[in-house]
């Protein structure tokens, strides 16, 4: 049980600690989660082109935290509704305090996301005024305005160039163009011919512009008798006006050479535009960025407030969970101890009140159980007493009787049912006087007790003397010595034990020792003066007879004769007695109890021929082993018994009958000889009955009444039983059973056979 | 005299980089697909985007690349650039050479990045080269357009590279919303439909 208790224990705090090791992994995996998250970000927004191999990995962490915690909260509302439904216990304080916690939490999420996102988007939309946008667009103009104004001039300039240069020789032309590139500050003046061929140059730096060939929007243009006009803006700030006139003022002059002046713009000027171009830029790049900044701040702050929802009512649930559970486990707990377990042990949460209202209670079942331990012992050391007291009882040959005041069976042994010839194995609970309708000896037994009950005595050792009908015979008396106690400690209904022994055979033996006893000295007292008497009658007849007149001789001759015969009479009673007191002396042989008993018949049949003897002789009895004399002077003793008692009968009938009667267990040692004498005669008087075994009992006006008490001692030496009864139909009966193997070769079969013999006197 | 290889056939377009973060590659990619699906409805660069032809010559030693690309024209780029926002016009080259039993090895890997904006003062396109910094200005848009799908005598190799073995020469072409703040460009990955990448245009070059 001990062993069981560590077990627990070792199981709870293995459980609490898987419970915890699973919180500390999903804590480290969100942790590691985040941590990645964060670094991509933080890598994306330092290296804007790591930001496209990233994108990916952010998106999937970010969409893979959404999904896992949505599944896992869907699980766990899932199980709470579950749970609700079925009224587990704890179920309806973790719902709510999940609903308190999701409102505590969901609400101002929900405002700050709201308040944040009317704030982004005023914020965004504030970059972007319409008075921004509009003063770059103003100033664009100005800008265009200035610089238009200085294209205008540059291109009538060179116009007017052209023109003059068409009737001018090519030296005039050099001087012109470099007149005028000096004059306009122009940095190149190419006069081009047909095919792009320069005519004449005016260059600032020759060096750097000799590679330059007109652009094919002037060529094109010029070519058609067109003016070209373009500002090109460089890379420098600066910007260049390039101007193209043809030299010629229609499609059908033949002059096909024009001019290409390339002149800078004033830095002043140049620098003031190009801060209202990068203005621009700028600003139209931001611009763009409006709606899609826009929807990308409501989206990433969606998804942070989705994140945080979910994350939030998830750990609402958990925490939920992990404070109810405690709770849980106490329930459970009571139930389990409510039903008979007080081997639950808790895990212990944590060191709070919690974790002491826990560690109370695995006390207390500790407490209940060593109780219960300590009860169920007892229980089991009193079962084990009674197991043993019965064993005891039903080993006892004392019979014991538990009874209450109305005589109702509490408990009886085996020994009790046997000694009062009924079977009180399923007595318990049942009234003496009930069990004992058809049984006169429990019948006696239970008026014996019931008489002294109704007298108020409760302690009390007597003899009962149980006598029953006249066809049990002598076995069917029996003497009890009875002792009553009232049980001690009981409430209300006093109970009474009743504890009996069978003294019968005690007092039987008892008496059999006496009478042996008187035998021996009557024998020893008596038998000596006899003969002396005997012989001194004789002597006295020899003597006197024959000095006497005839009548005084035969006064002699009558009174010795009598005095001989009494003495004879009186010796013959003497041997009677002696051969009873005599100490046994068998002498074993196997022989044939029918020869035996067809012997004896033909003996007292030709004896007295009215003797009208039946002979009814058993085949299977083929030998005993017994004193053969004895046995005869058994047959003997029965015959002469059944032929005097026969005297004077009608019709006198004499049966003898043998029978093989099988032992208990069917083995040949365990086989009887049964040997029933039976006549039709008066039979035994019913008040001898239960004593025709006893010296000097008898009913016939002659006899020693020694005759059955020889039988009966010779029976009981050679380990047989005697029984003696009157028939229904009339006339007695007596029934020897003399041992087929002789009981005195083995010591076991010996007392077997006793035992047996015991039970079925009962 | 400068070696000019017969223009390869259209190869097969197989992807330059390794497979080993393919699978990963593609769940990321359809996430992307299914989010792009539900957050962007149409790309705004839309028009063709393709590499249509590219070879590369020989000239004393050093590989140089010819190729010929269409950009997309509409009028949402027009206005766009118009309103003053700047496009940035890549083209990429990279030569791996093949391995048999293990991922190919990239021997060069280049981007050609311009940038195209419209100058609002002069009312003209300028196309900038954003290494050297030389800038070209156009009359129109698809003046400055046909300029940019015009890459020519592009050195990406020179000889000693190249040790033997089967190379695969990859081009491709890829327009983007420029001149961005990287912490924008950070926020902007939701929705950014201004970005658009060519297929790769791949051939094999022997040696």
């Amino acid at each position: 049980m001990v062993s069981a208790g560590v077990t627990d224990d070792r199981d709870a705090a293995q459980r609490l600690l898987a419970r915890r090791r699973g919180a500390w992994s999903l804590a480290l995996w969100s942790a590691v989660g985040l941590g990645a998250l964060l670094l991509l970000l933080a890598k994306s927004v330092q290296n804007s082109s790591e930001f496209g191999r990233l994108q990916p990995w952010i998106l999937l962490l970010n969409i893979a935290g959404v999904l896992t915690l949505t599944v896992l909260l869907v699980r766990k509302l899932w199980q709470l509704v579950r749970d609700y439904r079925n009224h587990v216990p704890g179920s309806r304080l973790t719902a709510r305090t999940v609903i308190i916690f999701g409102a505590l939490v969901i609400a101002p999420l929900l405002i700050v996301y709201l308040s944040s996102l009317e704030f982004l988007n005023r914020g965004i939309d504030s970059w972007f005024r319409v008075e921004v946008r509009q003063g770059l667009k103003d100033a664009l103009v100005l800008s265009r305005a200035a610089l238009d104004l200085r294209v205008e001039e540059c291109s009538r300039r060179t116009e007017l160039l052209a023109r003059s240069l068409a009737a001018r020789s090519r030296v005039e032309i050099q001087t012109r163009l470099d007149e005028e590139r000096r004059a306009t500050a122009a940095s190149e003046i190419i006069l081009f011919g047909a095919h792009e061929r320069i005519f004449a140059a005016s260059l600032e730096n020759p060096l750097a512009s000799l590679l330059l060939t007109p652009p094919a929007d002037l060529v094109r243009r010029v070519n058609d008798h067109r003016p070209y006009v373009s500002l090109e803006p460089q890379s420098n700030g600066q910007y260049l006006i390039r101007i193209g006139a043809p030299l010629g003022e229609s499609s059908t002059s033949p002059d096909d050479r024009y001019v290409m002046a390339v002149y800078p713009v004033p830095e002043q000027l140049a620098g003031l535009s190009d801060a209202v171009q990068r203005a621009y830029s700028q600003y139209g790049n931001l611009a763009a960025l409006r709606e899609p900044l826009k929807y990308s701040f409501s989206l990433t702050l969606t998804l942070v407030l989705l994140l945080a929802m979910l994350a939030a009512c998830y750990g609402a649930i958990f925490s939920a969970q992990r404070l109810v559970r405690p709770v849980q486990d106490l329930i459970a707990g009571t139930r389990a101890v409510g039903k008979g377990d007080f081997d639950t042990r808790l895990p212990l949460p944590s060191r709070d009140e919690m974790g002491f209202l826990v560690h109370s209670f695995n006390d207390m079942t500790k407490r209940l159980r060593r109780a219960h331990e300590e009860a169920t012992r007892s229980q089991q050391a009193v079962e084990r007493e009674r197991e043993r007291l019965g064993v005891i009882l039903a080993r006892l040959s004392t019979g014991v009787l538990a009874v209450d005041r109305t005589l109702t069976v509490r408990m009886a042994n085996e020994a009790a049912g046997a000694i009062l010839g009924t079977d009180l194995s399923a007595a318990t609970g049942r009234s003496l006087p009930e069990l004992s309708a058809g049984n006169e000896r429990l019948g006696q037994f239970v008026a014996a007790l019931a008489v002294r009950f109704a007298r108020g005595r409760e302690e009390w050792r007597e003899q009962l003397d149980l006598e029953s009908g006249a066809t049990h015979g002598a076995h069917g008396r029996r003497n009890l010595m009875c002792a009553c106690t009232p049980l001690p400690n009981e409430q209300g209904d006093r109970g009474y034990v009743i504890v009996f022994d069978d003294i019968t055979t005690l007092l039987q033996a008892q008496r059999d020792a006496a009478w042996g006893e008187v035998a021996r000295r009557l024998a020893h007292e008596i038998k000596n003066p006899l003969t002396p008497i005997q012989l001194s009658a004789e002597r006295l007849r020899r003597r006197l007879l024959a000095s006497m007149g005839p009548r005084d001789a035969e006064i002699l001759e009558r009174a010795t004769h009598t005095i001989v015969q009494q003495v004879e009479s009186m010796q013959q009673m003497v041997n009677a007695f002696s051969e009873y007191a005599r100490a046994p002396e068998i002498r074993v042989s196997r022989f044939s109890l029918n020869q035996l008993v067809t012997e004896v018949a033909e003996l007292y049949r030709s004896q007295d021929p009215r003797a009208a003897i039946h002979l009814s002789l058993d085949e299977r009895l083929e030998g005993i082993e017994a004193d053969r004399g004895r046995v005869r002077q058994i047959l003997n003793n029965l015959v002469t018994n059944a032929l005097e008692a026969l005297e004077g009968a009608p019709q006198p009938r004499l049966e003898i009958a043998t029978r093989l009667e099988a032992g208990e267990e069917g083995q040949h040692e365990d086989n009887y000889a049964a040997v029933a004498v039976c006549d039709n005669g008066p039979g035994f008087q019913r008040e001898l009955l239960g004593r025709v075994f006893d010296p000097y009992v008898t009913s016939k006006p002659k006899g020693t009444g020694l005759g059955l008490a020889i039988v009966k001692k010779i029976v009981e030496e050679h380990g047989g039983r005697i029984e003696a009864d009157n028939r229904p139909e009339g006339g007695a009966r007596v029934r020897v059973l003399l041992p087929v193997v002789d009981s005195t070769r083995t010591a076991a079969g010996a007392r077997d056979r006793r035992d047996q013999l015991r039970r079925e006197r009962a | 005299m400068p070696r000019r290889f017969a223009r390869p056939q259209r190869a097969s377009r197989r992807s330059p980089t390794g497979g080993g973060w393919r699978s990963l590659a593609a769940v990321a990619g359809a996430l992307l697909l299914v989010l792009s699906s539900t957050l962007v409805l149409a790309n705004a660069l839309d028009g063709a985007l393709e590499v249509s032809s590219a070879y590369v010559n020989f000239d004393h030693g050093v590989i140089q690349l010819y190729a010929h690309i269409e950009y997309p024209l509409n009028p949402a780029i027009r206005e766009a650039l118009q309103d003053g926002v700047t496009l940035t016009f890549d083209v990429e080259a990279r030569v791996d050479r093949v391995r048999r039993l293990w991922f190919d090895a990239n021997v060069v890997d280049l981007t050609l990045r311009r940038e195209l904006a419209y100058h609002v003062v002069t009312d003209r396109f300028v196309v900038r080269d954003v290494r050297s910094g030389d800038q070209q200005s156009f009359d129109t848009l698809k003046e400055a357009l046909t300029y940019l799908g015009k890459v020519e005598n592009w050195p990406i190799l020179v000889e000693p590279q190249l040790d033997g073995g089967r190379y695969i020469i990859s081009v491709r072409a890829g327009v983007r919303r420029g001149k961005l703040p990287a912490s924008l460009r950070a926020l902007l990955f939701w929705t950014d439909d201004w970005q658009r990448v060519s297929k790769w245009y791949s051939w094999s070059l022997p040696v």
